[in-house]
């Protein structure tokens, strides 16, 4: 390249960045009201169905309450879809700062497992939060995503986990990070779709068999959350057997 | 009926006002209505409601300046407030909170029962 042309390329580089700059951001706002136009629908379509389900318009015959039901279950599963989108649009955004401050991950993590405790009793499932030596261990984290994480890879486990299973979490300090890990006695993931499982709206077949109603943004989204708190986020798994999540995020100095 | 609770609903989508209004009516309570954020205000005013019910994108002024508006007039301090609203992200609920909302709940993740059931606990 001819050197006298480097400041062109330089400033072309910083124009086209700046455009797509503000394609992105053109498009996450396109994302965010889409999806909040879409919730009106789907908040009517909800209450009518329940409605109906509830025998509001007279007694539904068997046949006409199940399909109801499948009706009201797809609708909460674009419900729950539209959710995972603001969610990932919004940690997509590189142009929204992260809120980082200094906060206790103990608590933090015993206040998010203490929110499961009900659903992991219905289903049967023991939750076991193996405790560090120390009472309190900071990082400099964005609290309300590092929460985000910790719902999503708690839910995973109980959701894909049997009656009688265990949950076990823990907290290690390694060095000048932490390292937590979410380990289930659950279905697994299977070998050959490992390496898929971070994907954008990727789900494994046996995920998608025992629950019907999943995104596939979940993983991605925490993925994207880890690594912009300067952390790695890997897992273990066997089909069958269950599948343990790690995830690192750097000590206070 | 003298003692019956009463309910502002501050909803633009006519639809949804009508559901939740007659499911509220159903259940006893005695609703009012208004479809902006400047008939919000007048309505709250005007009736001092036991709980307001309050959509956030409205026509004209919108669901936060009318939370605003409400915290100011005489009466209505401390009315309980919850924004039932189709946004709900971190900064929306925040600024919700921050400007005196009660309770923040996003439509599409509630039925109407729960609705229900929340402003039971509330008020009653």
């Amino acid at each position: 390249m001819d050197e006298k042309n480097i400041p062109d390329t330089i400033e072309g580089l910083r124009k086209e960045n700046e455009e797509l700059r503000r394609l992105n951001s053109t498009k996450s706002e396109w994302i965010s009201i889409a999806a909040h136009q879409l919730r009106t629908s789907l908040s009517a379509i909800k209450w009518i169905l329940k409605m109906f389900l509830d025998g509001d318009f007279g007694k539904l015959s068997s046949e006409q309450e199940g399909f109801m039901k499948k009706a009201y279950e797809n609708n909460d599963r674009m419900v729950l879809l539209v959710n995972e989108m603001l969610s990932l649009n919004h940690t997509e955004d590189s142009s929204i700062t992260y809120t980082m401050r200094k906060e206790e991950i103990v608590s933090l993590i015993d206040e998010t497992v203490f929110d499961f405790h009900g659903e992991s009793f219905k289903k049967g499932i023991e939750m076991i939060f193996l405790k560090p030596e120390e009472n309190e261990i900071f990082i400099n984290c964005d609290k309300e995503k590092i929460r985000v994480v910790l719902q999503n890879l708690i839910e995973n486990s109980i959701k894909y986990s049997n009656k009688g299973d265990r949950v076990f979490i823990g907290l290690e300090k390694k060095g000048s990070e932490i390292e937590l890990s979410i380990k289930d006695t659950g279905i697994g993931i299977p070998k050959e779709e490992q390496p898929k499982i971070f994907e954008k709206f990727y789900r494994a077949t046996n995920a998608k068999e025992k629950e019907e109603v999943g995104s596939g943004l979940g993983l991605y989204t925490i993925k994207q959350i880890i690594e912009r708190h300067k952390g790695k986020i890997w897992f273990e798994s066997e089909s069958g057997k269950g599948t343990a999540f790690y995830f690192t995020i750097p000590l206070l100095d | 009926m003298e003692g019956q609770k009463t309910v502002l609903i501050v909803e633009d989508d006519n639809f949804l006002r009508g559901l939740s209004a007659g499911k509220l009516s159903d259940e006893g309570y005695k609703v009012s209505t208004a479809t902006n954020g400047e008939e919000a205000i007048k309505v709250a005013t005007e009736e001092k409601p036991m709980i307001i019910l309050l959509d956030l994108l409205l026509p004209n002024i919108d669901g936060f300046t009318a939370l605003e508006s409400i915290r100011k007039v005489e009466g209505l301090e401390k009315t309980p407030v919850i924004v039932f609203s189709n946004l709900g992200e971190e900064k929306d609920i925040t600024r919700a909170k921050g400007l005196g909302a009660t309770e923040f709940m996003i439509k599409s993740n509630f039925t109407l029962d729960e609705l229900v059931e929340k402003i039971k606990s509330i008020i009653g």
